[in-house]
This record gives C-alpha cells, structure tokens and sequence, in this order.
C-alpha cells in the first residue's frame, strides 16, 4: 500500500509542474523524449479463495503476465527520438510495469530513401503493422484502461511447453495465467503464463516497410517471433511475415485487413517431435484480421476482429488432431461530451474451437469443449482531462467465462480508476 | 495610467523584442509510427505579443465584430500565436488532408470543435479576456497560444521581433510583453512610457531570456 502511495504522489508531482515545462522536450541536435507515467488502481484479484474471507475465487480475466494486471498497474514509458536528417531517424522506448525490470519496448531505425516518396522502412525492435490496437497501446489514445481480449487475455498455450494430449490442454481451460508441467510435458519445466492471440505489451525484432499513400496505405515486415510471442533473439530459427493493408476512402473512416504467419513453437520441441515423427511438420501461428475505424464530430467507433490458428503436434490420445482457433474481437465508442470529459465503452468476445478430450472437462468428459473457455467483456467509463497533459479515467468492467472450469471463477465484475500523465 | 489633454494628437510605441529562444523541433517521439512524420519547421517560439496593462476608455468601445483566423496546416496551428480582441470570432479552417479535433482547457474560453474534415471550417467567438491554450486532440503536437483582449492597444511581434502600437492617446502607460517563454511567469517584462501631447513615437524595447 505504501508503495501504491509513493507512485500516487510521484504523478501527482509530476502533474503539478507546469505542462509548458513538459510540452515537446527537444534536447537539440536532433533529439527529442517523451514519455508517460500511469497509474492504475484496482481490486487485486490474485488471492487464493481459501485464503480470502469472503472464499470468492480469483478470475484472472485482466491478467497480462504473471502477477501483472492490467486493471492494477503501474507504467512507466520514456521515448527518445534522434533525427539527424529528415529522411532518417532513431527511436527507442523503454518501458517498465510496477517498477519491475525496464523493457526496450522499441529500438530501430526509421529511413524513408525518397524524401517524396511516402515509403518508409524500419528496422530493429518494431511495432506491429498487424492489427490497429497494438500501436495506441500505451498512448493518450485509450478511452479505456482495460486491453481489448484478443492484445491481452491469456489462453492456456505457450510455444515453450505444450500439452500431451487434447485431455491436458482442456484442463487448464480458463487458467492461461499460470500453465505447464506437469500437464505440459513437453518444453520448458516450469510454470509460465499462456499466450494472448496477439500481446500489446511487446514488440517483434526485425524489418518493415510501410507505404503511406492518400487512399491506400500498406505495410509489410518479417520479424522473429509471432504475434502472440514476440521475440528478440529468435527460438525457432522461423521467421514471420506479416501485413496490412488499409483503405482511407474518407477522411475519418478506415478499413483494414492484417494476415500473418510464423513458427511458434519453439526449436526444441518442433525438433524432437518431427525427428520423434520422422517428418518435417512447421508448427505455426496464423493471423488474420479486419479492423475499422469511424470518427466523426465528437464521436469515435472502433471495431477489430483476430482469428488466430496454432498447429500443435499429434502426441498422446486423444490427440490435439486439428488446427486450434481463437477468434476474437470489440467494438469500442468513444463520445466527447466536452473539452474535458469523455464517455466510452467497448464489447469484446473471444472463443476458441472446440476439441474432443476422454477425461476432460471433469465435469463433461468426451465431449467436444472450446479448447480454452470462452470470454465476454463489457467495459464502460469516462475520463476527465485535468490538463493538457493529465488524464484521470474511471471504468466498471463485468467478466464472464463459459464454463466449465476448474479452481477459477467465471464471472467477475471490476472497478479501475487510473491517473495518465504525459508528455 | 493617467491621461492627459483629450484633444492632444495620438502618438504610438514602437520598438522591438529580443527573444532568446529556439525554435521547437516540434515532433514527439512517435514511436508507434509506421513512417516519418511530416516534415515541419517547428514552432517560433520567437513572435510575443506587447500591449497596454490599461488602455483609454475609448479602447473598449466596441465599434465592430471582427474576425480573426488560425489555420491547421502541415499538423501546426497558423499563426502559432494570435492576439484578438474579446468578441473577436475566430475561424478554424482544416488545410490538411487529416482530421484536426481543436480544443480548449482555458478556464474563461474553454471550447471543443471536435473532429472536422479538410476544407471545413468552425469557428468559436471568444468573449473573456485572458490566455487560451490551443490543442490538436489528435496530434499532440499542435498548439498554439490566442491572447484575447479587453481593448485594441496590443501588437504581435513580426520575425525580426518588432512591433508598432498605433494611434495612443497622450498618456503614461505600462507597456508588457508576453512570450510563451514566459508564460505563466508572475513578472512579464514591462516598462513605462509616456505619449506627450504631440503625440510623437515612442521606442520601448525589450529582450527576453
């Protein structure tokens, strides 16, 4: 608590110095920073039930990483700029989320080789060019405090450890925080959380190039993770491609679709089961999205929709037999009501395929079950800006799983409030 | 301010300001971008607006209802620094090819034009003297200053810094400067001149750290 109290006084200095001290930093010579401190304040939701007075269980449902909840978080984000020349730049941000260790969240160059051509390239740590949400993480650009489903809800896979049969898979449904052996028997040894169908809070390493034409605008990179596993140094020795093409046919509405595909597992188990299967299997994560956007006035809609496909190999009875399918998307508002105040809300749903186990789920064994367990949110809230500069946000948030599940709740109902300052 | 012989000529104050300031490189760092931002020149921090801490009565006569304009161009406000009058309407036309949502916190003008297209224009009227902070809610770039006034004896500096205020009643008045630089600074420069009868030109200059 006395922490949470240190970090609320630390924004609130930060919000009292005068904004034009903070307005675009420039350090001269080409170097400009910026950053941004948010605070988040929520409800822990990480107590086991018997430990907790009232038995409710925990639910997981906001969980980003392990012990780090989006609901209750605070971040720290600074970003540097050098620009030499105005057809080459440098850029970094680092990031660090309650204090733990800091992140290069991005780290590469930006050439764009014709000053009159909008055709760019960047190399290094990158952002994402599937999807739309990826990139307005972490910025002024969020109604919200909670992450869409499909950037942070994580499912019981892990391209390090993987299930022996259909069975251990469906006994985590619902657990994606924390999974591994000895139900994973394969890969890695210990207990890690799942992956999301495509995280927010971690970048890929590799290059891009992006054309920004007036009405149509596209954007391809090959980088060493997935998007649900995003890499610096690469555990697979496969590479992912990826796109998206964007359609501007007015100002204010966008149309896109994203696709992509890469190795997820990692070397050590695709190894031992193709020398295991005598075969040459490629275990891969597939992408594909739509995204919208429509704003007009004092009005913002957003919408996205991810279908993710693993291939996960053939082991034990009863087999993991077909690909496993996320499908998830929002539908996200935005209203202003005036300079200062807003109100938002935003609808998401994530399912998975269904897969046939002989034991599992306890509670209906042999029966075809979602290979995770379904989700719903409804997120709805408001903000203030305090300043140019400081933002307060307040949202109620109401979580249901489709059962059945084992040692987790299935509905969960949150309040967030959370202080943003940038600059 | 004390005034002298109400049918004595006017006079006016000219001089210059010497600002020590730079230009902004006026990108954040954008490091979610897919490509170079536009190129800009970044704002001059340089231009400050000089006035009268008190004006004759005959200032505050309204005689017209004038109309004043800030562009959004190249995701800047144009000019970045605007003086106006209280009354004065003030269009905000979209040059760009982006949307540009402009808004206010200013406690006496706060406003918001929400998000608006290329080759439209809203315009707010600003009725209360004072400072008002302009944004761009999409491009956190954008700002821009529009000082409004109760009278008409104020002056925007021009590049080299120099400014003219015309037709002053003989009088002795406080003349101040004020430059973002500064702003928010309880002691703006200033210095006290005297329009004689014969309502010669006055030279008061100024530099600012």
């Amino acid at each position: 608590m006395c922490t949470w109290r240190r970090l609320f006084a630390l924004l609130l200095l930060l919000a009292a110095t005068p904004a034009a001290a903070f307005a675009q930093v420039s350090l001269g010579g080409g170097v400009t920073v910026g950053g941004e401190v948010t605070a988040t304040f929520g409800a822990h939701d990480d107590e086991p039930h018997s430990n907790r007075a009232d038995g409710e269980k925990p639910a997981y449902f906001n969980y980003t990483d392990y012990a780090h909840n989006a609901l209750r978080m605070f971040r720290v984000s600074l970003s540097g700029m050098w620009q030499p020349a105005s057809q080459f730049a440098f850029l970094v941000e680092v990031r660090s989320e309650n204090l733990d260790r800091v992140t290069p969240y991005a780290m590469y160059a930006r050439v764009r080789p014709w000053k009159k051509l909008p055709l760019d390239f960047q190399a290094g740590r990158i952002p994402s060019v599937f999807g739309a949400y990826v990139r307005r993480y972490g910025t002024s650009d969020n109604p919200l405090i909670g992450v869409p489903l499909v950037y942070q809800y994580l499912t019981s896979l892990r391209p390090d450890a993987i299930p022996a049969s259909a069975d251990g898979l469906l006994f985590y449904r619902g657990l994606g925080w924390q999974v591994g052996p000895p139900i994973y028997p394969v890969g890695d040894k210990t207990q890690k959380p799942g992956v999301p169908l495509m995280t927010a809070y971690q970048w890929d390493t590799g290059v891009q190039g992006h054309f920004g034409g007036r009405l149509v605008q596209g954007a391809v990179a090959i980088t060493s993770g997935t998007l649900a596993n995003p890499r610096v140094d690469d555990d697979n020795d496969g590479r992912q491609w990826s796109g998206r093409v964007s359609f501007t046919p007015v100002v204010g509405l966008v149309l896109a679709a994203s696709a992509s595909q890469g190795e997820f597992l990692t070397r050590q188990i695709t190894d031992t089961y193709n020398a295991l299967l005598n075969q040459d299997n490629h275990y891969t994560q597939r992408g594909l999205g739509l995204d919208a956007e429509y704003s007009r006035g004092y009005w913002i809609v957003r919408g996205e929709l991810i279908d993710s496909r693993w291939n996960l190999p053939k082991i034990n009875n009863p087999p993991i037999d077909r690909p496993l399918h996320a499908t998830g998307g929002f539908v996200e508002g935005t209203y202003r009501l005036s300079a200062r105040y807003y109100v938002a809300g935003r609808a998401d749903r994530l399912t998975f395929t269904r897969i046939l186990g002989k034991s599992q789920p306890a509670s209906a064994p042999g029966t075809w079950t979602p290979w995770d367990a379904p989700v719903n949110r409804v997120e709805l809230g408001g903000g203030v800006k305090l300043t140019r500069h400081l933002t307060g946000r307040g949202v109620l948030q109401y979580n249901w799983r489709e059962g059945p599940v084992q040692f987790i709740a299935t509905k969960k109902f949150y309040s967030s409030a959370q202080l943003s300052f940038w600059f | 301010m004390a005034l002298r012989s109400e049918s004595a000529a006017n006079g006016s104050i000219r001089g210059r300001v010497e600002v020590r300031a730079e230009r902004t490189a006026n990108t954040r760092p954008d490091t979610s971008g897919l490509g170079m931002a536009a190129s800009r020149e970044g704002t001059d921090r340089r231009r400050s607006v000089v006035y009268l801490e008190s004006a004759p009565q005959s200032a505050f006569e309204t005689r017209e209802q004038p109309r004043a304009r800030m562009d959004q161009r190249n995701e800047q406000f144009v000019p970045h620094l605007l003086a106006i009058t209280a009354g004065t309407w003030v269009d905000f036309p979209n040059d760009d090819r982006t949307y540009h949502s402009v808004f206010s916190l200013s406690k006496f003008n706060s406003f918001d034009l929400g998000r608006y297209a290329a080759g439209r224009t809203k315009s707010i009227r600003f009725q209360s003297p004072g400072i008002v902070r302009v944004f761009c809610d999409i491009h956190p770039n954008m700002s821009a200053f529009i000082l409004v006034f109760a009278h008409r004896y104020f002056a925007v500096t021009d590049e080299d810094g120099r400014y003219r205020l015309e037709n002053v009643p003989p009088g002795t008045y406080t003349v101040t400067v004020w430059n973002e630089t500064v702003s928010g600074r309880g002691d703006l420069p200033a210095r006290i001149v005297t329009i004689g009868d014969n309502g010669a030109e006055v030279d008061a200059d100024f530099r600012i750290q």
